[in-house]
């Protein structure tokens, strides 16, 4: 007796594309192959965000070419026009000041913690935990409050030139750092017990994304990503910068290390380190500011010598607030304009990531690692 | 105890609520108040042609060709008129800093939103004066 042949089950998938009028999924999408409601295939893809950023850089003088940078990614502005001021620096031989050493650091670390404030906030969202999504805002504020004294802008700050810093410390920006991590300290452990003890985020977050350390390894992953496995890998205590300060500051790598996985990474852990990471960078900030020296921001050079640059390359490196940031940059002899400039952004792996991380798991789950891993579009389409 | 411990929430409820009341909204009434803006606040730029010589290195300092020069138009000794374009401008703050003479600097005007689209070019008459026409809306006049 011959009954009707079973169905394939991979013939009953449907396509789904995630993004990118979805919400959550601004200048992105990734195309879904769901059977049921498990994803068997993830298929990301970029493009949606791409503005031709590295060929605008060719067309850029080196003191406009960081405005560039720091637009594609306006949430660790600060840390993103670093790396081409620091190619720009080593090409030229421009000595940074001591002052501006520190004060470079400093706000650096602002910027990352007003980075994975946006941050938790938005995957607070995404999860459907609305009330995380505004309080942390709210401290966020108190953020922008002082880049906007300091800078005179709240998101485009420019602050970093080749040799320095275009503006200094005034005692109200002071002021309102201070206010803006007082706040946040005071905040930080309420905030973190809500999120971390809530039974949904527990349920939603735990076991999910989970990879090891040599996958994330294998895949290019960087910053907290890696360190939630366990692994110290930082750029700051790796390979010190000697135009940055951290030198002068006693501090440890942040490192997560689960009980139920060791060497394993999974979006709850992913949450625990990036708190981690605000408390370093809140303990970096304190220990820095009463160490600003006196003397001049920006080098009495730097303008002559940034204008005409020799023939060099160099490599610009940061370790950002989602992993390693890098730019190349290639001068030609006696350049105004970088002969090529190519950039490394952090989260183009994370988010090639997904397609070995996602098949196998539910269609909601999908949401969940897309943002423990904390991809941001501009740093793939560049 | 259960009951007290209820009360107690309730009592703790009430004085937030009460303290809600009686405290200052924390938005603003926003034509009519404007928050506060520092110092350095990049907003739009003012040009002082008594200090202006002419050199254009604003022109060059300028990442998105926002600034147009005409040097023929000369109203004191060696000066030029500036035309911005806030259609490109991106308020980095370069031509501030390229200006060695004091002639060009930021304000802390940040809405120069217009209804049409060649107001936002700021011709001499514009860009060397604070003075704009007040807006006038459903008959009230602010700004």
């Amino acid at each position: 007796m011959t009954g009707t042949p079973r169905p394939d089950i991979l013939d009953e998938t449907v396509e789904v594309w995630f993004g990118p009028q979805h919400v959550s999924a601004h200048g992105w999408a990734a195309k879904l192959t769901l059977v049921g409601d498990y994803i068997v295939e993830c298929d990301p893809h970029a493009g949606y965000f791409h503005r031709s950023a590295e060929k605008c850089l060719e067309f850029r003088t080196f003191r406009q070419g960081s405005l560039i940078l720091e637009r594609l990614c306006m949430l660790e502005a600060f840390l993103a026009e670093y790396p081409y001021v620091a190619a720009v620096e080593q090409i030229a031989g421009l000595e940074v000041p001591e002052r501006a050493r520190v004060m470079r650091t400093i706000m650096m670390e602002a910027s990352r913690i007003h980075s994975l404030q946006f941050w938790w906030g938005q995957f607070a969202a995404e999860l459907g935990l609305f009330t995380m999504l505004l309080w942390p805002w709210v401290d966020r504020e108190f953020f922008l409050d002082a880049f906007e004294e300091l800078t005179g802008s709240r998101h485009a700050v420019s602050y970093n030139t080749p040799g320095g810093v275009k503006y200094d410390f005034t005692e109200k920006s002071v002021r309102l750092l201070e206010r803006a991590i007082e706040r946040l300290e005071e905040h930080l452990p309420k905030f973190r017990d809500m999120v971390l003890r809530s039974p949904t985020f527990k349920m939603r977050t735990q076991g999910v994304g989970q990879f090891t350390a040599e996958q994330g390894i294998k895949w290019g992953l960087s910053g907290p990503n890696i360190k939630a496995c366990g692994i110290p890998m930082d750029l700051r205590k790796d390979d010190p910068d000697p135009n940055l300060a951290y030198d002068m500051v006693d501090w440890e790598v942040p490192v997560t290390e689960s009980m139920e996985h060791p060497g394993e990474s999974d979006a709850y852990d992913r949450m625990v380190q990036r708190f981690k990471e605000i408390e370093t960078s809140v303990d970096i900030i304190r220990q820095l500011l009463p160490q600003v020296p006196e003397g001049p921001i920006v080098d009495p050079k730097a303008r002559a010598k940034a204008n005409r640059l020799p023939e060099g390359e160099a490599y610009g490196r940061v370790e950002g607030t989602r992993g390693i940031t890098t730019l190349w940059l290639k001068t030609t002899e006696k350049a105004q304009t970088p002969y090529r400039a190519k950039i490394r952004g952090p989260c183009f792996a994370s988010y090639y990531a997904l397609k070995h991380l996602v098949p196998g798991s539910r269609f909601a789950d999908f949401i969940v690692m897309f943002g423990s891993l904390d991809p941001y579009p501009g740093w793939w389409d560049r | 105890m259960g009951a007290l411990a209820t009360l107690g929430d309730m009592f703790r409820i009430l004085r937030h609520v009460f303290r809600q009341i009686f405290t200052r909204p924390f938005t603003y009434f926003y034509p009519f108040e404007d928050r506060y803006y520092p110092e350095r606040t990049r907003g739009r730029h003012i040009h002082i042609r008594e200090n202006c010589t002419g050199c254009g290195q604003c022109v060059r300092a300028c990442p998105t060709v926002a600034i147009r020069i005409d040097k023929s138009d000369r109203k004191y000794e060696k000066d030029a008129a500036l035309y911005f374009d806030y259609t490109r401008c991106i308020f980095c703050g370069l031509c501030v800093q390229a200006c060695r003479f004091n002639a060009l600097f930021h304000t802390k005007v940040v809405d120069i939103s217009e209804g049409e689209r060649e107001d936002l070019l700021y011709g001499p008459d514009k860009i060397t004066t604070l003075d704009r026409e007040p807006l006038e809306w459903r008959g009230r006049r602010f700004r």
